[in-house]
């Protein structure tokens, strides 16, 4: 290790505390097996009756598997313990992981947009083919103050050159501001906002 | 990243399971009249190895741990980026609900002029 880094005491004392029960499961382990496998061994005649030697042997094999067990699963918490520890603590990772969904999440939303975008657009392009056939029909009347997006725009061109020949409307313009003119039953639309219906008995 | 160490710590379980695996068939082997040579010292040869690997890997791991961890929460957050998609979501919804009253309006306009005399 380069540098000696100063932890947090409680920090300091659980990775100790990591390292001595890993240690300790692994000699007893180790331990327990061999005690196991010496136990197999024959063994000429002891001090006490071969019953009593077989039943004690018995008992010391079960006390050993027993151990053996129990420091696997020691061992099993550990691992459990480390992972948790790595997730809440291991920083590189944690900003790797949240650099890479914020990336992802950003992707998505973008492509989102475009498509909704694009969309729009496409829309638009409909609205005034639409708009143009209704408002020139006998349906579509209009107001000066709220025109629909194919008269604004032939509005907006013939202003640009005012030698052509200009629609009807270039007189209606030079009326009084405010004036509704005369409607059936349209509402008006401009770029898809719509104003509320007003009916002149 | 995380997820290596993450796989190489169920790597270590099943490493684990492995050397309970080995010991009992070894005294399973050992409790036979007739014991297998091979097979004792290829279950020892297994038992062994597995030992050896869960104990330095899982050394690697707390001694990585020591270097890395300050003990300080992290705060960093994933919020805003899927607060911003989930309206961008909410949007293509509400652009569908809208383009599916427009289809269902034309529909009716469309049923009302065919029963038009």
């Amino acid at each position: 290790m380069a540098t000696q880094r100063v932890l947090p005491q409680s920090k300091e004392t659980l990775l100790r505390n990591y390292n001595k029960r890993l240690k300790d499961d692994i000699r007893s382990i180790l331990d327990n097996f061999t005690e196991i496998i010496k136990t197999a061994k024959i063994e000429e005649e002891t001090q006490v009756s071969r019953a009593t030697q077989a039943e004690q042997d018995h008992y010391e094999l079960h006390v050993r598997a027993a151990n053996i067990v129990r420091a696997g699963e020691s061992l099993m918490k550990l691992v459990s313990d480390l992972k948790q520890f790595l997730i809440l603590n291991d920083f590189p990772s944690v900003n790797d992981a949240i650099s890479l969904q914020n990336q992802n999440l950003r992707l998505l939303q973008e492509e989102c947009d475009k498509k909704l975008t694009s969309l729009r657009d496409e829309i638009a392009v409909d609205l005034y083919e639409l708009e143009e056939e209704y408002y020139s029909s006998s349906y579509g009347q209009w107001d000066n103050n709220n025109l629909p997006l194919c008269e604004a725009f032939r509005q907006r061109d013939s202003l640009a050159s005012p030698g052509s020949s200009c629609s009807s409307t270039q007189g209606d313009r030079e009326d009084v501001d405010g004036q509704l003119s005369q409607e059936t039953n349209p509402q008006h639309h401009l770029n898809g906002h719509r104003t509320p219906l007003t009916e002149k008995l | 990243m995380a997820n290596e160490r993450l796989r190489a710590l169920e790597d270590v379980e099943k490493e684990i399971a492995m050397i309970l695996q080995c010991a009992g068939n070894i005294v399973l082997e050992l409790s036979k009249d007739k014991h297998n040579a091979s097979l004792l010292d290829r279950q020892l040869g297994q038992f062994q190895s597995s030992v050896n690997k869960v104990e330095s890997e899982l050394s690697t791991q707390i001694r990585y741990l020591t270097q890395v961890a300050t003990g300080q929460p992290h705060e960093g957050s994933t919020y805003s980026a899927r607060k911003d998609c989930q309206m961008a979501m909410n949007r293509a919804e509400y652009t569908k609900v809208k383009l599916v009253e427009l289809g269902r309006t034309c529909e009716v306009m469309l049923e009302q002029q065919l029963q038009q005399p």
